[in-house]
């Protein structure tokens, strides 16, 4: 097992490897090329010497590969991701700006998602296509099926305007802990996004579970006089976390950058905002520097996913010792 | 749970799975709507020609009208026939979505199977490239090639469906993970087959279920991918719509009151993801070989 840890550990440093490659590449192909933030700050029609100008100042000139070298340089030494074009102030500083509001609406909304989908799958797994399996069914459906930006302006509608019981908008500013100072404004953005990865989950975990139910340990395990109750818990929910915990750990980068359209309609500034508005400017080191973070959130994520299947599955942990 | 027990003749596979199906009446319900939607969509435009691009026309007509004889759902913030402009952007997003999600499903499904069942080295480089890509914030990637190679429709299906794909992959992935360590497939393994062979007689049938289920979500997330764009400010763009495009615009307009903007559209959105995930049900369950007689 330790070994297996030590190599998917390497394993991850490779990919974040590639993804930095990626992203610093990408920009490449704009239509202006590397000096489209150039030209996004100066105007299209700027002067081509001051476009220069402006490209050395910013870091921008200078071959592809020496740059490359130069920004991993940088971040692997120095922890330095460079200066954002638009606000001039250091990466690192702007995220550490807007992480904690992120971390804890994507948190709070995880836990809540977890507490209720996983019971709610097994329940209608276990009572298929009853009443109640057709309601939960139904209304799960409905709920993925709605665009986020449409269920958080029909609940912004319902819950602010015409039973005006909750504030439509978390406080505003930047601070980190500033959200705590009215808990209320924060109930809505968190129930939007929990309402939507419920929905989509708890459709895996009644899969999973109806995809074990009908194995032939379970009938042997009902064969021999296990209680349905038991023979639910003990030998269908462990069989049916593989694909469920899969499905969490890819569901970290969605909870980052999936939060985003909450955050633009709850205009609550956290990390998919700001991603936004410097994707929109052109501001590359920002750019670069929140996904090279959601890509270790990711990776980290991936990990404990491909760790707790082993945990789970004997089959794949004596695959992955080998 | 086998249907039909007690029947002395067998029933033909192929029947058996219509049975199962048929049996399904919200999945029946679900084809049905999905049928005739599809049909107004591609013929009331050809029947009832309403003005939906000329916004030339539509300068001096009635805008935000209420619903009425003459303009059944209203008019819309633009002056265009609200439902006249449902069947319409209809036309864009259902071909977007099912286009887009048949990428996504035969490109997950290969990815997925050859590097489950092949595993090792193949496995692990096929995995970690995979983990670069779903690291990667999609909305960015999306700008970002939006950016690039346009906004033209094909454009949209091409980025939709090559982006698509990385959950699909995963989730498959697993499935032929755990196939090839059964017994048939070992067997057959050890009987000479070449790994081809046992994906194609083996690790795709068996999977076959988690293909159909995963490939009705690509084809609804295909639709949700395009609607958010639509509301990005991304997604088609005027004089033609999408119900994205449509919602967005329509959303605006919810806090006057203009309420035939917002719930006709959301209303028929929502009910196809929601049919297409029914019908998918439906089919995992007519697919699930332990259901059948035997």
């Amino acid at each position: 097992m330790p070994t297996y840890i030590v190599r998917r550990l390497f394993q991850s440093l490779i990919v974040l490897l590639i993804i930095l490659v990626i992203t610093f590449t990408l920009p490449y192909f704009q239509p202006q090329g590397i000096l489209a933030p150039a030209y996004t700050a100066l105007g299209s029609r700027a002067n081509p010497l001051n476009v220069h100008t402006w490209a050395m100042q910013h870091g921008l000139s200078g071959s592809y590969l020496g740059r490359l070298w130069s920004y991993i340089s940088q971040l692997v030494f120095h922890f330095n991701l460079g200066r954002s074009f638009k606000q001039g102030q250091p990466v690192t500083q702007l995220i550490a700006l807007y992480i904690p509001r992120t971390v804890w609406l994507a948190g709070v909304a995880l836990a809540m998602t977890v507490v209720i989908a996983i019971p709610l799958g097994i329940y209608q797994a276990s009572k298929r296509n009853s009443v109640t399996d057709y309601v939960a069914t139904g209304t799960a459906f409905v709920l993925y099926a709605m665009p986020s930006f449409l269920l958080c302006i029909l609940m912004i509608d319902a819950f602010g305007f015409h039973w005006p019981h909750l504030p439509i908008s978390p406080p505003a500013g930047v601070a980190p802990w500033g959200i705590f100072t009215d808990p209320m404004g924060f109930i809505l953005p968190v129930v939007c996004l929990t309402m939507l990865s419920v929905a989509a989950l708890s459709r895996f975990m009644r899969g999973a579970v109806l995809e074990v139910l009908v194995q032939d340990y379970i009938r042997t395990a009902r064969a021999k006089g296990c209680s349905s109750r038991r023979v639910l818990f003990h030998h269908a929910f462990r069989n049916a976390l593989g694909p469920i915990v899969t499905i969490l750990g890819l569901s970290i980068p969605g909870l980052f950058g999936g939060a985003l359209i909450i955050e633009d309609v709850f205009n609550y500034a956290g990390l998919g905002i700001a991603t936004v508005n410097a994707a929109i400017y052109f501001d590359i080191p920002t750019v670069l520097g929140i996904t090279v973070l959601v890509a270790v959130f990711t990776l980290l994520g991936n990990l404990m996913a491909d760790l707790a299947l082993a945990v789970i599955n004997p089959r794949i942990r004596i695959q992955g010792a080998q | 749970m086998a249907v039909g027990v007690g029947h002395d003749k067998l029933v033909p596979m192929w029947r058996q799975r219509l049975r199962i199906f048929m049996g399904n009446k919200l999945a029946l319900t679900s084809g049905v709507y999905l049928l005739l939607l599809l049909l107004a969509c591609f013929l009331v435009p050809i029947f009832h020609p309403t003005n939906q691009t000329n916004q030339a026309l539509t300068f001096n007509a009635p805008w935000n009208q209420p619903p009425s004889w003459h303009h059944w759902l209203g008019t819309d913030s633009q002056g265009f026939d609200e439902m006249g402009r449902i069947f319409f952007g209809g036309e864009y997003s259902l071909t977007l979505g099912v286009l887009a999600g048949f990428i996504t499903i035969v490109v997950g499904t290969i990815y997925g199977m050859v590097s489950g069942f092949f595993g090792g080295i193949t496995d692990t480089l096929m995995m970690r490239l995979l983990d670069a890509f779903l690291s990667i914030p999609y909305l960015f990637l999306l700008i970002t090639l939006i950016t690039v190679f346009g906004r033209s429709t094909t454009f949209l299906i091409v980025i939709i469906g090559l982006t698509g794909w990385w959950g699909n992959a995963r989730i498959i992935r697993s499935d032929a993970l755990l196939i090839r360590h059964l017994d048939y497939a070992v067997a057959s393994k050890s009987m000479g087959s070449n790994g081809w062979h046992v994906i194609r007689r083996h690790v795709f049938p068996n999977s076959i279920s988690n293909i159909v289920t995963v490939a009705t979500f690509s084809v609804a997330d295909a639709i949700l991918f395009l609607s958010a764009l639509g509301f990005l400010g991304l997604g088609i763009q005027t004089p033609q719509t999408d119900w994205g495009t449509m919602l967005q615009s329509g959303t605006e307009q919810v806090q006057n009151g203009y309420w035939w903007e917002v719930f006709p559209v959301a209303i028929i959105f929502i009910l196809v993801v929601v049919a297409i995930n029914y019908i998918g049900d439906a089919l995992r369950d007519a697919f699930e070989v332990r259901l059948l007689e035997r």
